[in-house]
């Protein structure tokens, strides 16, 4: 066990540095932000701005305007010395060799030894930094490289020095990953280091690619983005995300870094129409519009900029690859006759080739690279994974062919893939020519791979029950968006008994992006558009009963969610007995927006939840008007600790920062729940009744006055106020909770007739976005 | 008939709910806290006090039980004065003053504090459990959000959203002139908190312009003329006047403030509450046996400026009478303190710049008005 580290001093608060403390604070950690003194009538001025501004940012760095709190904003000048409180020292300054150096040598005299120091530094070796730095110093010295926005890139790039101890490096891999929730990848000390170098040079392959062929932005990107794995914003999508600007800063360092000889060298190029764009503040989302921009003289018109001209039109709309190459298949779609072809190949071959002659010069294994990229760029899969759909041999032919030149690992690899299944291990190839298992760090557990080393216990076409290890089981969903039917509340049916007896605990679980979107609204659609009423219904109580059965269940059910936990989803979850949630939670019960209300229990667990909240005042109406305000807007937790505020999750729920570690610490936590497991005594209700109902309308009407809800959405918010309230439920009844039911089923039903509902459904299916009808 | 007068009046710095500086003040410590002022600035002896009349529109939480009672017993005042919570929403306080007038005419004691306290912070306007009789819903507007009567009123009586404006931008610049010129801080008796002690409102905006003012979205109805800025804010506050007979003010040397001439209450359509004052000061005017042209000092609740204006254009009210230091929009609403705010500065109005006769009156939730006339008494 290393020594914790307890507080973190970040020293600049630019965006990097603040949305580094942010994160620090997001751990609950306290942590200390000091900047330059440009102002002296506020001398913290530009740390307590860099948090003031933060908490308006969207996407939020902070995950709780608690978590704000954790930040204590100061100064170089006067509070250099409380850095000997901290264990963890992060430089994130200008990037300006002299300025660093000026700063590390006055950390040196303030700093207590032992304690961990880092630079951000995305272009300065780790040599130059310690120059003229004690050997103490140097012992605690590594660079850590995080990505912006800090809250939601997970890669962290660390880089050591000869001189690093091995003990600092640990302490801050361990924060770094647990606390923080980064993977870490370890980089070696060349330019760039592994993302920004490739990335980089894959930008700029397809910056010149897309003039040099004369394609349109539109055309480029349909092509670069969503057909490669790429972020499907494609290239100038991306460029204009993260800031035109970025690019000769980027391309500045590494021309100056880089060896001569290095690839990147000779495509390296400046673009007059991105240096005109630079200079008249184009830049890209933060400016005013890039490539693509919103034209506020034209209402907001999507236009796309001519490359050749210069000159903004309306976006058009580019047809890009069809068929497999479409869809993945990196081997159709490099082969495509003309424009399309051309263009992928003329970045895939390029990238593709420079990963490879990365190892072992800048990275130690493939692995690395790859998860780099997948975790850095949002690359959906990594040069070598691509590579592995292409075929090493193919793209060795082809780069002859092209009399380019071909890296030693892709020869090395022949017909060999670069990553294989071995008696149920993932493994790579190694530079030794031979394959080595994938080691996961200790403590992650994933899914995939315990699905590569056995057989479901369970299956079903949209759910799966396996076997996770020390007696606990893991329900899967495996649907498209991981949505959530019939089949799945079957499946939980036959796994309760299957658990019971030979299972101590379950864990709701998928390795997914996200967690679940809910009931498959298709599936839904399908059946309401042939009237299939009886059909819905039975979905409805199905739903119902399987996540009782799971509530009730005699053994501990722990769900832990990831990204999105909606709807069906949320409620899922609200009928565990505990939640190990990742950080990263965006649930909510959402149903209103889609013209219905939660038919699956959701209504119920969420008055029982704050009705038992220590701090709500007493009386029929303070559950049921919080759970009436959160419901009938829909409203979405934006983080894992927001989801604590909004009740989704009880206090003592436990939250994972590092995606790759929720599995295994919801496992514990399902087992620490075992012994003497009781399963929860039904919960009953008084409740406010008409009276209730009636109020909750007016709260309704006034938020229709003021132009924030609908003509349905009071219809919506009527039914939900009717089934929160009790029906027709007197304040002195005692409301069961298959009374609850009953009327969510009811209301459910009336609601899912209506045209209007049908338009919401249909609408959200095709757009992914609520109809405000 | 015996004189009733006011010999005291008394009140919190007012702060906005929530993000204000007495956010995390009890509403029981705090009217505590004004009632001892009281009773130390007008030097009555406390063993003469008959009542705690005290006024609260949402008398529930920390501000429930009978918590005039509780207030009496924090402000450790003899165990010998009793204690009286009363609710007409916002005319709570100005009826508390109304009953001891009614008990001293009585003969049921001489002396009563007449209080109100709001914690806006702390207890929810409509309070907890808000459980409307769904009949009584169904037939009338008495459920109606107040920003909603604002906007009927608005409408019905054609105040413009400029004229609204004009009318929240003077409120705000005569509070902030009054604040600068020192005439607010002998009313003010400073508040201990766990922060320190807070003795200035933290609710006047002298930064207020028209521009600003402008550019605010409405703030109850998309298509509607009010705004943040042309109503009262949600405010935590509390106030007291000393009320005794005028013969225990002479016989004990009480500074006298002015005598209560008369008073009066009515009611009117709950939709268009804000208009209440109308009935009400009518009335009580009438039992005064003067006309608006008498009255010297108005002091009309600024509950929102369509209503307020609309008051002053039905009774035929010279504006430079009206709420000389400002009012609700400004200083703020708490709503239970209000009705002895206003009827406090009326009669401290009346001393300081010397008039006849003075009004206050307010409008209330549910369609009410209320409203006392007062007179200097030499």
């Amino acid at each position: 066990m290393t020594d914790p580290i307890r507080k973190v001093c970040v020293i600049g608060a630019g965006v990097m540095g603040a949305g580094i403390a942010a994160q620090v604070a997001n751990a609950g950690v306290p942590v200390l932000l000091l900047d330059i003194v440009r102002d002296p009538t506020n001398r913290n001025a530009i740390a307590e701005g860099a948090v003031a501004k933060m908490l308006k940012t969207d996407p939020a760095p902070f995950m709780s305007t608690k978590a704000a709190g954790l930040i204590e904003p100061g100064n170089i000048e006067d509070d250099l010395a409380k850095v000997a409180t901290c264990d963890w020292i992060i430089e994130a300054v200008v990037e300006r060799l002299d300025i660093k150096h000026d700063l590390f040598a006055k950390l040196e005299a303030v700093r207590r030894p032992g304690t961990a120091i880092s630079s951000n530094t995305s272009t300065i070796p780790l040599d130059r930094l310690v120059e003229r730095r004690s050997d103490a110093f140097k012992r605690d010295f590594l660079i850590t490289h995080f990505f912006n926005p800090p809250r939601y890139m997970r890669l962290l790039e660390i880089v050591t020095g000869s001189a690093t101890d091995p003990a600092i490096v640990a302490k801050v891999e361990a924060f770094a990953d647990r606390a923080m929730g980064k993977t870490i990848v370890h980089a070696k000390d060349t330019p760039g280091f592994i993302a920004n170098r490739i990335g980089t040079l894959w930008i700029q392959l397809a910056l010149n690619a897309a003039f040099d062929l004369g394609l349109t932005v539109e055309e480029a990107d349909a092509i670069a983005g969503k057909p490669m794995g790429v972020p499907k914003t494609g290239i100038f999508g991306l460029m204009d995300l993260v800031g035109i600007d970025l690019m000769p800063h980027l391309q500045k360092s590494l021309t100056e870094t880089l060896p001569k000889d290095d690839a990147y060298q000779a495509i390296a190029r400046s673009i007059p129409l991105i240096e005109k764009m630079i200079a008249e503040g184009s830049i890209g989302r933060k400016g005013k519009g890039g490539f693509y921009r919103l034209n506020p003289d034209m209402n907001r018109r999507r236009e796309a900029i001519d490359l050749a001209t210069g000159e903004y039109r309306e976006k058009e709309k580019a047809t890009g690859p069809s068929g497999p190459a479409a869809k993945g298949d990196l081997n159709a779609l490099i082969a495509t006759e003309g424009e399309v072809g051309d263009y992928a190949w003329g970045i895939l071959g390029g990238t593709l080739s420079y990963a490879a002659s990365l190892i072992p010069q800048a990275a130690d294994d493939v692995v690395a690279i790859d998860d780099a990229m997948k975790l850095g760029y949002n690359w959906k899969s990594g040069p070598f994974e691509m590579i592995d759909k292409i075929g090493a041999a193919n793209l060795v032919r082809r780069l002859e062919a092209e009399g380019k030149p071909v890296p030693e690992l892709l020869k090395l690899a022949g017909d060999r893939a670069f990553y294989r299944v071995e008696n149920g291990k993932r493994q790579y190839l190694g530079l030794d020519g031979a394959y080595h298992d994938i080691v996961r760090p200790e403590g992650v557990l994933r899914l995939e791979d315990i699905k590569l080393a056995s057989q479901p216990l369970l299956r079903s076409g949209s759910a799966a029950l396996w076997d996770v290890g020390d007696g606990v089981a893991t329900l899967e969903f495996t649907g498209k968006m991981n949505a959530l039917d019939g089949d799945v509340m079957k499946l939980i049916g036959q796994a309760i008994p299957l658990v019971q007896k030979s299972f101590k605990a379950l864990v709701v679980y998928n390795d997914g992006n996200n967690f679940s979107a809910g009931a498959n609204l298709g599936l839904a659609l399908f059946a309401l558009n042939i009237a299939a009423w009886s059909e819905v219904e039975k979905l409805v109580a199905g739903g119902q009963k399987a996540y009782k059965a799971l509530k009730y269940a005699p053994f501990p059910v722990v769900g832990a969610p990831a990204g999105m936990a909606l709807g069906g989803g949320c409620e899922i979850l609200l009928h565990c007995d505990a939640i190990q949630a990742h950080a990263e939670l965006y649930t909510g019960l959402v149903e209103c927006g889609v013209g219905l209300i939660p038919g699956w229990g959701g209504c119920g667990e969420m008055i029982q939840r704050w009705r038992d909240a220590p701090f709500m005042p007493k009386g029929p109406m303070p559950a049921v008007a919080k759970v009436f305000e959160t419901v009938s807007t829909a409203t979405v937790s934006k983080s894992a600790a927001q989801a604590k505020e909004l009740m989704f999750l009880r206090p003592d729920d436990g939250i994972t920062m590092n995606r790759d570690r929720l599995l295994a610490d919801a496992k514990a936590k399902a087992l620490a729940l075992v012994d003497g497991y009781q399963p929860p005594a039904p919960p009953e209700f008084r409740l406010p009744g008409e009276s209730g109902h009636v109020g909750l309308n007016m709260a309704a009407q006034s938020f229709r006055k003021r132009g924030l809800a609908t003509d349905y959405d009071m219809v919506v918010s009527d039914a939900l106020a009717g089934v929160l309230t009790g029906g027709s439920a007197d304040l002195v009844d005692t409301v069961s909770e298959q009374d609850m039911l009953k009327l969510e089923r009811d209301a459910f039903m009336l609601r899912v007739r209506d045209v209007r509902t049908i338009a919401r459904v249909e609408h959200m299916l095709e757009t992914g976005k609520p109809l405000r009808n | 008939m015996r004189n009733t007068v006011i010999t005291g009046y008394a009140r919190s710095p007012f702060h906005f709910a929530t993000k204000g500086e007495l956010a995390r003040v009890r509403p029981d410590d705090l009217a505590a806290q004004v009632i001892r002022g009281l009773i130390e600035r007008t030097g009555v002896d406390a063993g003469d006090i008959e009542d705690i009349i005290l006024g609260c529109a949402f008398p529930e939480g920390e501000q429930g039980l009978n918590v005039a009672r509780l207030i009496g017993l924090l402000a450790d005042l003899p165990l010998s004065v009793g204690g009286m919570t009363v609710n007409r929403f916002c005319g709570s306080s100005m009826s508390a003053i109304h009953i001891a007038m009614g008990q001293i005419q009585l003969g049921a004691g001489e002396v009563f504090v007449c209080a109100g306290v709001e914690s806006m912070s702390r207890v929810p306007m409509m309070g907890y459990n808000p459980l409307p009789n769904p009949a009584l819903a169904a037939k009338s507007a008495a459920y109606m959000g107040m920003g909603e009567t604002a906007e009927n009123v608005a409408t019905k009586y054609q105040i413009t959203r400029t004229e609204q404006e004009a009318f929240a931008l003077e409120s705000q610049h005569k509070a902030a002139a009054a604040r600068d010129g020192g005439k607010l801080a002998d009313e003010i008796v400073p508040i201990q908190t766990k922060k320190g002690l807070v003795s200035e409102d933290g609710t006047i905006r002298a930064d207020t312009t028209t521009e600003g003012l402008a550019a605010l979205k409405p703030a109850f109805d998309a298509q509607g003329s009010v705004t943040a800025g042309t109503a009262s804010p949600l405010t935590d506050g509390a106030s007291a006047v000393l009320v005794t007979s005028e013969d225990y003010a002479r016989e004990h040397g009480l500074h006298i403030l002015a005598r209560i001439k008369s008073v009066g209450i009515a009611g009117c359509a709950p939709e268009i509450m804000g208009i209440g004052p109308v009935g009400a000061s009518t009335k009580a005017l009438e039992r005064a046996g003067i006309s608006v042209g008498d009255l010297n000092v108005v002091e009309l609740n600024e509950a929102f400026a369509s209503q307020a204006l609309a008051c002053m254009r039905d009774l035929g009210l010279k504006p430079d009478t009206v709420n000389i230091d400002g009012g609700a929009i400004a200083i703020g609403h708490p709503l239970g303190a209000t009705g002895a705010r206003i009827v406090g500065k009326a009669a401290s109005l009346l001393k300081r710049d010397g008039g006849k006769y003075a009004l206050a009156t307010q409008c209330i939730g549910g369609g009410q008005g209320i409203a006392t006339v007062l007179e200097a008494a030499e």
